[in-house]
């Protein structure tokens, strides 16, 4: 299993005693079975999404965006080799 | 009264120009010492006053939030602004694209002055875990400001703005502004676009004014609703009118929480004003029903685990590739990993590893799913109270504001103090904090999609309190 350093990208990331106490009342909570009326309705209608259309950026996004990188050459982003292992 | 109004009658009137108003703001934000202030957009607020002046000059009308400063946490996305989350992983990191709730304040003339200091992603609930320095309370400040939008009450409170939008996932636009006695409005979930607030926990987080009147939070609250596209969780409102405030007579029951006002965690002094406020409440003919709810406890577990697993999810992409303060490893992966460890606050690090914690392999169905399941439960609880009652109730703390550098030091009581607003925002419920009846404010909620009917109530409060 994937330790939590791992799973969130950070060095040396340990479980929290404050949070597994949350984790605990949680676990301790009494749940009763909820009738699919009752379900949490929040899901988008598959009839309301938006087009599946590409729209093209701004000339100043495009340049903030570029502005943003952490490292560039000739005005393009700097990356570490992807594939390593 | 209107401080919205009363600035737009100035202007109209030529008491003041709009270049005056907007320097006499920026100046007071400059020189403040509660440190609400990210970053002030001082050229593009003056350049916009300017436009504003001429306008009047020319003999042309303007429209109602036309040249009024306002506040913005900084979480939202103002093109070309820095937008900082109060966080090292993005202090110099540029919004390319503007947040549409804030795009339609500019679009209706509202000057912009501040990118306001906030708890870093919104993790917290004093202001505290910032790069900028914590948040000194408007009353009192050695006290925190609460949070997590807590630079945007505070800025509301001292009239170094007019009105702030701030963002709410948990509380974080109601308790600060309870905190500062001002108001704070948590909309309906989806009533305003989340389209450029950096996220937090998707499924809560909602966009919010905080302003000194209750006709300035409607003028705001209208701006900036609408369904956006851009969203697909918005719906369309309707828009509320100044009159249907006014009608104060419609509420005929309203009720409240017999646990929260039980509970040990509230000072006396909180709960007596609030059971005063109540008493004040029946003896204007208005029926209270004492109703059931969780306890504090499985309400903050449920929330903090479910807001856990969304940021978890929501801030993976902050890795330093594309943006933000990337840190060089010997390869990708320790790129990420120095870039995230030595960037996030220790605060977000405890939410994200927790968040990572419930989504994984052997935690999900124990934890996560039953998180989901308590959230049914909660938001079927609110459905049959909302039979029963047109409105409820609470205090919106169950403590006065603690003071600065108390909060950091024990986490879970941190959490625990958001147990009265946590539950609101699992029911995606409209919620107000108006600064009455207790130290730090009421709440009124109301069923989704009722949220001229908490307006209305808060003004029935103004009449009575």
């Amino acid at each position: 299993m994937m330790t939590v350093d791992i799973l969130s990208s950070i060095k040396g990331a340990k479980e929290s005693e404050a949070v597994s106490k949350l984790f605990d009342a949680i676990k301790s909570a009494n749940v009763n079975n909820i009738d699919s009326e009752n379900k949490f309705k929040n899901a988008v209608s598959l009839d309301d999404l938006r087009e599946d259309v590409v729209l093209d950026s701004s000339t100043i996004e495009k340049e903030i965006i570029i502005e943003n990188f952490p490292k560039k050459k000739n005005g393009y982003l700097v990356v570490a080799k992807v594939i390593e292992e | 009264m209107s401080k919205i109004r009363e600035i737009h009658n100035k202007l109209k009137n030529k008491e003041v120009t709009c270049l005056e108003l907007v320097q006499e703001k920026l100046d007071l934000l400059k020189l403040n010492t509660h440190n609400t202030v990210n970053s002030l957009l001082d050229t593009l607020a003056i350049d916009l006053a300017k436009k504003v002046d001429a306008k009047i000059a020319d003999g042309k009308e303007i429209g109602l939030l036309e040249g009024i400063p306002f506040g913005i946490k900084d979480v939202y996305m103002v093109q070309g602004t820095y937008t900082t989350a109060s966080s090292d992983l993005l202090k110099n990191y540029k919004s390319s694209y503007t947040a549409t709730a804030i795009q339609k304040l500019l679009d209706a003339g509202a000057i912009p002055l501040v990118k306001e200091n906030c708890d870093s992603f919104g993790h917290g609930s004093s202001s505290e875990n910032t790069i900028f320095g914590a948040v000194k309370n408007a009353v009192n400040p050695t006290l925190v400001g609460g949070g997590s939008s807590g630079g945007s009450a505070v800025n509301v409170a001292k009239e170094y703005t007019i009105f702030s939008i701030g963002g709410d996932t948990g509380g974080s636009i109601r308790q600060p502004a309870g905190y500062n006695n001002v108001y704070g409005l948590k909309p309906t979930y989806g009533r305003i676009s989340r389209f450029g607030l950096m996220a937090y926990a998707s499924s809560t987080d909602c966009v919010g004014p905080i302003a000194k009147s209750l006709e300035d939070i409607r003028i705001v609250l209208n701006a900036m609703s609408a369904k956006d596209v851009k969203d697909q969780t918005t719906y369309q409102s309707e828009s509320i009118s100044k009159d249907v405030v006014l009608l104060t007579d419609e509420i005929k029951t309203v009720g409240y929480f017999k646990n929260f006002i039980e509970s040990e965690a509230i000072s006396s002094e909180i709960k007596q004003s609030f059971l005063r406020t109540i008493d004040t409440i029946k003896s204007k003919g208005i029926a209270v029903k004492e109703l059931d709810f969780f306890e504090s406890d499985t309400l903050v577990s449920t929330y903090y685990t479910l807001a856990m697993a969304e940021t978890a999810s929501n801030l993976s992409r902050l890795d330093g590739t594309n943006y933000g303060n990337r840190i060089e490893g010997k390869n990708l992966k320790d790129t990420y990993s120095i870039t995230r460890s030595e960037n996030f606050s220790e605060e977000t690090k405890r939410r994200i590893v927790g968040g990572n914690q419930v989504l994984s392999q052997g935690f999900s169905d124990e934890i996560y799913l039953k998180g989901l399941n308590l959230r049914d439960q909660i938001a079927a609880n609110f459905e049959k109270d909302f039979k029963k009652v047109d409105l409820i109730l609470s205090p919106v703390t169950p403590n006065n504001p603690p003071k600065i550098g108390d909060s950091l030091k024990d986490p879970l009581a941190m959490y625990l103090s958001d147990a009265y607003t946590v539950g609101f925002s699992l029911g995606q419920l409209p919620t107000l904090t108006t600064p009455k009846g207790t130290a730090t404010g009421i709440q009124i909620t109301a069923a989704k999609k009722n949220d001229e009917l908490v307006l209305q109530f808060a003004n029935f409060l103004n009449d009575i309190l």
